[in-house]
């Protein structure tokens, strides 16, 4: 979508998550309340369908509008499955199918597809308890396939989440699938997809931790004076609005580069790095806001919370710091040290 | 809510500065053989005369100048590009460094027309040297509080004062030294100038400052009636301080603040070996990701500023995050070889480097702008003060 229709469906985005999926609905979620109608009207907004051709029945966005809105969606905490579904969308669509109705998540791990029969066990889905459809990218023979699974077809084993979000360990044993075909985008590729996915949310959620500890601590008033006049509160913030700027930086330039290089390998390794970097700093940001908050923003009443449990959890979905902090050094150990300049530069792993 | 967002638009440095990355590295992989350099670890922080008169006789210094002060015209981002090259290749580029950044920027925008065609083509050539005559033994972070004072005289100025941590200043050829032309001290950013101070000036006393690292570095320059000729002011009398701001911003922004010791990140590769364990192989990978996250935010920073923006907050933030990761980088390079490493021999040559590498670490958060400065800019920018 061109640019200017961009911005106007993320203005409208924005507004409707501020006045849709509030603290009383987050909280709600938590208390394992599905909130139906904020589901209905993303639908009805066709947010799940924003990265799927027209032809499919979508808005007919690019990766990169769909990353935006979920950027948005982190700044939120909207405790629904849009950005899950919004990528399963898009990748039922890249294999020629059109995406049914409903929350969806991605089931992505260990999974086989074999003679038309899935089988497999994933950890820690996201909004497994939730959610209609499981989509996942499984290894089948020399060719990856993207399958759809109803709800009604799968084990679930609900683990909430610790940002109280529903969790679960999903299990396919040999289930009929909704839709099957073979996926131009590969199994580990789907898993990179969902990291940048998270990447970007991410960077909403960190962005909105920055934003609440400064409106904060410009509230506060200690000693006669608010804390914010402090420079021990000063220095902080500052240094929290540096760890923030990097994780908004560097998935800014994993999408960018995803968007750019194609669904099926383009941005690699910056979505490896983004991922490293964004779960690496989580905790320094969510330290710092939180020690700047003081016992106000340790309480469940306060929003802070909302932000900064989803950074501990995301850092963890698909794909820590450890888990691509791995492969991006395995590949440049292995290149050795002549190749890291040149393949820094050129955003590549090193070959 | 009202605070102002932060965001690095992602920036692609254009064609021609990616050709001219492809020449840059041919031209070094050609030279650095070629010269003699102890410590070429230091890149930037190292004077090679001989290197930096190779690199202008290609033209690669003071690129963005105009053609009749000997620069090419190029674009700001081609400039950055040959900044990075030489700190990722660990080039000896000490000696032209100051000048190509700030010094030559300067008297392009404030400097005299017999300045600038006096010094700019020298500097192009690779033969013009400067440091920086900013701070004083009183006078560090808060720089408007400078005491060297440059009384008018017939003809020019009569200056007495002390600058201290003058970077090269016992080698180069000038020193542009901020300096209280009227007014008094407590005048603040009123009164301050900026001059031109040829160091071979009669009545300046250069004397070495040895670091904890035992280099000689940084010196200390004692102005005793001194008399500077009035053609040596810069812009004019009294706009000291805005000049001197602007410098900063170029002092600020650049590649060096977070690739002043690259050379341990690509020793810490090489000592790993090829098939590292999960563990180290995980570390690794995460500082790169760490500058990775830098250089693209570095050039988002550059594209802003080709865009015409000055993006001074997003500057400090680079700045600030570049030079905490440049601290972190050789402990856990140190700790992940000691457990790590492949050979003994890899091992001992790695704990030399990184030795001096943790010695050099401490000043990173100092120069140009210590972290508390940048953090009460960056607070500034957040509303915050």
């Amino acid at each position: 979508m061109d640019k200017e229709t961009r911005d106007m469906l993320l203005e409208t985005a924005d507004r409707f998550f501020a006045e849709r999926a509030g603290k009383d609905v987050v909280n709600g979620v938590e208390k394992g309340v599905w909130p139906k109608d904020l589901w209905k009207e993303i639908e009805e907004m066709g947010l799940p369908l924003i990265a799927v051709p027209e032809d499919k029945g979508g808005a007919g966005g690019t990766l990169a509008d769909m990353l935006a809105v979920m950027r948005l969606a982190g700044s939120h905490a909207v405790p629904v499955p849009i950005a899950e579904t919004a990528l399963a969308n898009m990748l039922i669509a890249a294999a020629d199918g059109v995406p049914a109705t409903g929350p969806s998540t991605l089931a992505l791990g260990d999974v086989v597809f074999e003679g038309n029969r899935l089988s497999g066990k994933v950890d820690r889905v996201p909004f497994a308890a939730v959610a209609d459809h499981f989509v996942t990218v499984a290894n089948a023979a020399g060719r990856p396939m993207v399958a759809v699974v109803s709800a009604s077809n799968a084990s679930i084993n609900e683990v909430p989440s610790h940002a109280g979000e529903p969790y679960g360990t999903v299990t396919f044993d040999n289930p009929p699938c909704e839709f099957a075909e073979v996926s131009p985008v590969s199994a580990e590729r789907a898993i990179e997809l969902a990291a940048l996915m998270r990447s970007m949310q991410m960077a909403g959620a960190a962005d909105k931790v920055l934003a609440t500890a400064v409106e904060y601590c410009k509230q506060r008033v200690q000693f006669g004076r608010p804390i914010s006049t402090f420079q021990a509160i000063q220095q902080m913030l500052a240094e929290l609005a540096s760890f923030v700027a990097a994780v908004i930086a560097s998935a800014e330039a994993a999408a960018r580069d995803a968007d750019e290089g194609g669904l099926a390998d383009g941005g690699r390794f910056s979505i490896a790095a983004a991922k490293s970097q964004a779960s690496e700093f989580a905790q320094r940001i969510a330290a710092i806001a939180h020690q700047s908050m003081g016992a106000m923003g340790f309480t469940h009443e306060h929003i802070l919370h909302h932000y900064t449990r989803r950074l501990w959890v995301w850092r963890r979905d698909f794909g820590s710091e450890t888990f691509w902090g791995e492969k991006i050094g395995s590949a440049f150990a292995k290149a050795g040290p002549q190749a890291l300049w040149p393949s820094l530069t050129a955003s590549r792993y090193a070959e | 809510m009202s605070i102002p967002k932060l965001e690095f638009p992602p920036f692609h440095l254009p064609p021609e500065a990616e050709a001219l990355r492809h020449e840059v590295r041919a031209f070094l992989k050609e030279t650095l053989p070629k010269v003699r350099s102890e410590d070429r670890f230091a890149s930037w922080n190292t004077f090679s005369p001989q290197f930096s008169r190779e690199l202008g006789k290609k033209g690669w210094i003071g690129i963005t100048w105009p053609r009749k002060y000997g620069g090419s015209e190029k674009s700001f981002l081609e400039r950055y590009v040959i900044t990075e090259e030489l700190l990722g290749n660990s080039a000896p580029a000490g000696a032209h460094w100051v000048a190509d950044r700030q010094s030559g920027p300067l008297l392009l925008r404030f400097g005299n027309e017999q300045q600038r065609e006096s010094i700019l083509p020298r500097i192009t050539r690779g033969e013009c040297y400067f440091s920086i005559g900013m701070s004083e033994p009183d006078s560090g972070s808060d720089l408007a509080s400078v005491r060297t004072r440059a009384e008018p005289v017939p003809g020019g100025f009569r200056v007495n004062g002390t600058k201290v941590w003058t970077s090269g200043a016992h080698r180069n050829h000038y020193c542009i030294a901020l300096v209280r032309t009227s007014g008094q001290h407590g005048d603040r950013h009123k009164g301050l100038s900026q001059l031109l101070v040829d160091l071979k000036t009669p009545n300046i006393t250069i004397r070495p400052i040895i670091n904890l690292a035992g280099r000689h570095d940084w010196n200390e320059v004692t102005f005793s009636d001194a008399f500077i000729p009035e053609s040596c002011l810069i812009g004019n009398e009294g706009d000291g301080w805005l000049q001197v701001t602007s410098e900063l911003a170029f002092e600020r922004s650049g590649p060096e603040r977070f690739m002043q010791n690259y050379y341990i990140l690509r020793e810490l590769v090489r000592v790993l070996g090829r098939q590292p364990a999960k563990r180290g192989a995980a570390i690794l990978g995460r500082i790169i990701a760490r500058l990775w996250t830098l250089r693209q935010m570095s050039v988002a920073v550059a594209g802003m500023m080709q865009g015409g923006k000055s993006p001074a907050i997003e500057a400090s933030l680079v700045k600030d995050l570049g030079t905490i990761y440049q601290q972190d980088l050789p402990e856990i390079a140190r700790v992940l070889a000691e457990s790590d490493a492949t050979t003994e021999e890899d091992m001992a040559d790695f704990l030399d480097v990184a030795q001096y590498a943790t010695m050099m670490a401490p000043s990173y958060t100092i120069q140009g702008g210590t972290t508390q400065v940048l953090r009460g800019i960056v607070a500034r920018g957040l509303g915050l003060r």
